[in-house]
């Protein structure tokens, strides 16, 4: 049963009414002119005490009695099959507790990239095991590789997948596969290829009406989440239930990967405990194979295990973002109308295809859209989810497209762009991030002088209202103390801040008065921190579940003290009557019969809510020196819609954090391969270089709180939006200060140089 | 700009000379004040230590603690897995990444890359030296009041880079700011915060909400 109501929906002075559904058992969304007390206030994180001395304790600070060391061998060869593994020295070994192999663990005979697991030791000292996996004599068959895109795209390259896998397989459209091992239905295959054969006709059509017909080729490098914290777990039996320390961004998925009786662990009970993650951006779902290992190393020793990769393992073999190669076109109507747009591109997520997308073809209204794209296999470390995966690739080759456009017809690329959007709420961002970024200040550009500035924008759009399937545990004691609790985990978002900020506003508390409890498998199923909907899922609960609890604390007062319940309510720790405190909310909770107050309540379905996304527009300033080709970016602005905001410092600093690792991303980081050995040759951080504190721009963060209406809290997340767009704007912004187009990242100062020496000579694709 | 860093102690064992050869010069252990038991070296050449554990003493954080450890022991392994001191954090374990900083006399040192038998002699301050949760320096207050840290794995480091900055310079610029703690990698994205966090404590104004 639903509750149908009429809520005002909207942000700035322009709201409106809808009528939504409300789902049975749960409260109205926040409104407009609503009191609060604590959400849309900065207060400080719940956890900032512990992170700034050095307390908190991380999985790798995690050190249980008797612990011992796990360590993991891997290939030093690209494409290998093991043919045998000899362990005996290693297991004589004096100190080591535990070996493992991978043909043993995972039924698995391969290498198939320079850094795959081959065998696990655990040993009383990191030293010991270090010495033990030397001591593994490994025979392997070697076999050819490629560890890029291009190698793995030339005719005759070898092959790197299984069975009938090609190295270059289309993803999208797809035609319906007939199992898993890649063959093709041919009978929807065909209907397939006839229908994508129609799509080009169409967009041919379209594009020879259009009046300017703008093409390109762009490639992204592959980025390595590198957090700080390396993967890994330190893992406890007792008996035949694991405790599991992992530094996790989905402790549940942790629990059910490492307690499934198909996996290899298959742990009776599993308690996932992450109080603290040193960073994820996607790469932290899974336990992975260092998290099944450390568990079955412990198990067999007997011992607490830690293992925890080294920096070299988490470069190599924790995840990245795949690269892209795009090819473009987009077909422009003479009043800026986007009527056809086409894209072809690859990508590589490793040995598999899946991930292998980038979101070119988003965002905006691009007409009649031909696209068809490919994952390309290559002897490489796979790829997992990386902060907006696809996006920040895609994108940053959309919106050059969308400069080249505009300039095809003679727009103004944030006019061209207001043309071909009509999201209600970027549309109202753009004239804000032109106006912060001094958009129509003169300057020194197209690389008329030594140093040049120029201007750049690009958009981002993101899906983040969360969902169901979370629960919040909040309780109420008779002695005042409150618990709100949730299992996930707090990904460094602030999570567990805003969890007991909705509950305490619900309760009348000052944010002080809860206490929170997260990243614990026995507290409530709560999410893994993916599509950054954890805040959207954990925070309609939460609200829930403190009002639900609020109202069982007024109904014992109201009885007690026989006054009637619908004058009541808790605010600035009181019982108020009327709006009047009458009562200390401890001398409330002392009225209570039983010892505990205890609400469980889930995250209900979303209502039909004012926008289903949330957008953002960033424009970026950037400085380059054409004599040295260095690029600086000097201030991004980033206008960015969080739906309602709770705390408005956290949801800024996840703005900050966006730019931050997307400015690394247009300028400094890529994962680089020997095409020779098939190896990873900048597996640190020192040649694998993120931003620091000398490059970092200025960063002005303008936040709308939209009141958006998918749940009672009308939040969206805010993880991922933010790099979306960075890099796109930054490549707009060279491209401006320089006059000519950089279409490949990370801008080097190398590529700088390329492309004015090239600039008079060439004057580079149609339409630029 | 560089970060300033502490080349080599100026006396005393140093890596490079501790690494040379097979052993370890008797009277460098003398003057650094390691006590190798049982033993009066009579040769600056004689005398080698470890491979097993050497006892030795330390300064950390104004205490005096007895260490028994093997000499390829790093400081960092030290104070994490022998003291249980773990503020420090090992990423990168080749000084690179500056989440292992501490601070040697007042100058930040990666403490991945110095041998703990290599810190005889100093004074050692790590994170826990700098404030507690029941006792916080201003500096750790106008972290958490800037929201400088995110998942706060490279947080107590940067701290400590901090503290050591304003201690040389108690008004430094925004430059000198990024300047010192150039050597301390955030993947979060929190230099912004930090920058606003060190001008707070140094009366420079920060964030205002």
């Amino acid at each position: 049963m639903t509750e149908e109501m009429k809520i005002k929906v909207g942000f700035g002075d322009t709201f409106r009414e809808l009528t939504v559904r409300i789902p049975d058992g749960d409260i109205p969304p926040y409104q407009p002119g609503d009191p609060l007390d604590l959400v849309g206030t900065s207060e400080i994180r719940l956890d900032a005490v512990a992170k700034v001395t050095g307390t908190a304790e991380f999985t790798y600070d995690r050190q249980p009695k008797g612990l011992i060391y796990g360590k993991i061998l891997r290939s030093p060869h690209a494409n290998a099959n093991i043919r045998s593994i000899d362990v005996s020295q290693a297991r004589a070994l004096e100190g080591v507790r535990a070996v493992l192999t991978t043909p043993d663990v995972f039924e698995d005979s391969t290498a198939r990239y320079a850094g795959a697991e081959i065998a696990a030791v655990a040993a009383d000292s990191e030293a010991i095991a270090d010495e033990a996996v030397r001591m593994i004599e490994v025979d392997y068959e070697v076999l050819p590789f490629c560890v890029t895109i291009d190698d793995s795209m030339a005719e005759g390259a070898p092959k790197v997948g299984r069975g009938n896998q090609e190295n270059v397989d289309r993803v999208s459209p797809r035609a319906r596969r007939r199992r898993r091992g890649g063959e093709i239905n041919a009978d929807a295959e065909a209907s397939m290829v006839a229908r994508m054969k129609e799509r080009e006709k169409t967009v041919d059509k379209l594009f020879a009406k259009s009046k300017g017909v703008v093409e390109g080729e762009f490639r992204t490098q592959v980025q390595t989440h590198a957090p700080l914290e390396t993967h890994g777990v330190v893992c406890d039996w007792d008996g035949k239930n694991l405790l599991c320390y992992g530094s996790s961004q989905a402790t549940f998925g942790f629990k059910r990967e490492l307690g499934s009786s198909r996996g290899p662990v298959g742990a009776k009970d599993v308690r996932v405990i992450c109080e603290y993650v040193g960073g994820g951006f996607g790469s932290k779902f899974s336990a992975g194979r260092e998290g099944v290992l450390g568990a079955m190393l412990a198990r067999e020793a007997g011992k607490p295990v830690r293992l925890m990769l080294d920096r070299k393992e988490e470069q190599t073999s924790a995840g990245n973002r795949p690269d892209s190669l795009q090819k473009l076109k987009m077909g422009v109507a003479a009043d800026g109308t986007i009527l056809a747009y086409r894209v072809r591109s690859w990508g590589t997520p490793g040995t598999g295809t899946g991930g292998a997308g980038a979101h070119n073809d988003g965002i905006y209204n691009l007409g009649e859209i031909d696209k068809v794209e490919y994952g390309v296999r290559t002897n490489c470390g796979g790829a997992r989810a990386h902060r907006a995966p696809g996006w920040p690739q895609g994108v940053f080759a959309l919106e050059q497209m969308m400069d080249m456009g505009a300039q095809s017809v003679g727009l103004d690329p944030i006019e061209f762009r207001k043309r071909n959007d009509d999201h209600p709420i970027r549309t109202a961002q753009y004239d804000i991030a032109r106006e912060k970024i001094g958009w129509d200040r003169p300057r020194v550009r197209g690389g008329a002088a030594t140093v040049c500035r120029g201007v750049g924008v690009a958009s981002n759009l993101w899906f983040s209202a969360g969902g169901r399937g979370t629960q919040v545990m909040v309780r109420v004691h008779k002695d005042g103390q409150v618990e709100v609790r949730n299992g996930a985990q707090d990904i460094g978002t602030g999570t567990r801040t805003v969890m007991g900020m909705v509950a305490a506003e619900e309760l009348g508390l000052p944010l002080a008065r809860v206490r929170t409890f997260i990243g614990d498998t026995r507290d409530p199923q709560g999410p893994g921190s993916g599509g950054s909907t954890t805040i959207g899922s954990i925070t309609p609960a939460a609200r829930l579940a403190g009002y639900v609890a609020k109202q069982r604390l007024l109904e014992v007062v109201a009885a007690r003290k026989n006054w009637p319940i619908d004058q009541l309510g808790l605010r600035r720790g009181h019982v108020t009557r009327s709006g009047d405190p009458v009562l200390s909310f401890d001398a409330a909770c002392q009225l209570m019969e039983e010892d505990v107050i205890e609400v469980l309540e889930s995250r209900k379905a979303n209502y039909a809510g004012f926008s289903d996304t949330n957008a953002g527009v960033q424009c970026a300033e950037v400085e380059v020196d054409t004599e040295t080709g260095e690029v600086r970016v000097i201030k991004v602005v980033a206008v960015a819609d969080a739906g309602k905001l709770i705390n408005p410092m956290l949801a800024e600093s996840q703005v900050r954090g966006g730019v931050s690792q997307g400015v690394g991303y247009a300028l400094l980081e890529r994962r680089i391969m020997d095409s020779q050995e098939g190896r990873m040759v900048n597996p640190n951080l020192e040649m694998y270089k993120l931003l620091g504190a000398v490059d970092c721009p200025e960063i002005e963060v303008v936040l709308f709180d939209v009141y958006n209406g998918k749940s009672n809290t009308s939040v969206m997340g805010l993880g991922e939006p933010p790099i979306v767009a960075t890099a796109a704007a930054v490549a707009n912004a060279v491209s401006d200060a320089i006059g000519v187009r950089i279409t490949e990242i990370p801008i080097t100062p190398r590529k700088v140089l390329e492309a004015l020496g090239r600039k008079g000579s060439d004057t580079g694709k149609k339409g630029e | 700009m560089p970060r300033k860093k502490l080349e080599s102690p100026a006396e005393g064992v140093s890596r490079r000379t501790f690494l040379k050869g097979a052993g370890i010069a008797a009277a460098a252990v003398g003057v650094s004040g390691v006590d190798v038991a049982g033993e009066t070296p009579s040769s600056q050449e004689s005398l080698i230590v470890g491979p097993g554990p050497v006892p030795f003493q330390l300064t950390i954080n104004g205490d005096t603690r007895s260490i028994e450890v093997p000499p390829s022991t790093t400081l960092l392994d030290l104070l994490r897995d022998k003291l249980g001191m773990t503020g420090s954090k090992r990423v990168c374990d080749r000084g690179s990444c500056g989440a292992c900083t501490v601070m040697f006399d007042g100058k930040i040192v990666d403490s991945c890359s110095i041998l703990a038998i290599d810190a005889v002699g100093r004074e050692i301050t790590t994170i826990e030296g700098i404030g507690t949760p029941e006792n916080l320096s201003a500096l750790q207050q106008a972290f958490i009041e800037c929201d400088a840290l995110q998942c706060g794995f490279c947080t107590p480091a940067m701290v400590v880079s901090c503290t050591a900055l304003l201690n040389d310079n108690a008004k430094p610029t925004r430059d000198e700011i990024r300047a010192g703690i150039s050597g301390n990698l955030c993947r979060c994205g929190t230099y912004i915060n930090v920058f606003e966090a060190v001008e707070k404590t140094s009366g420079q104004g920060g964030r205002d909400d």
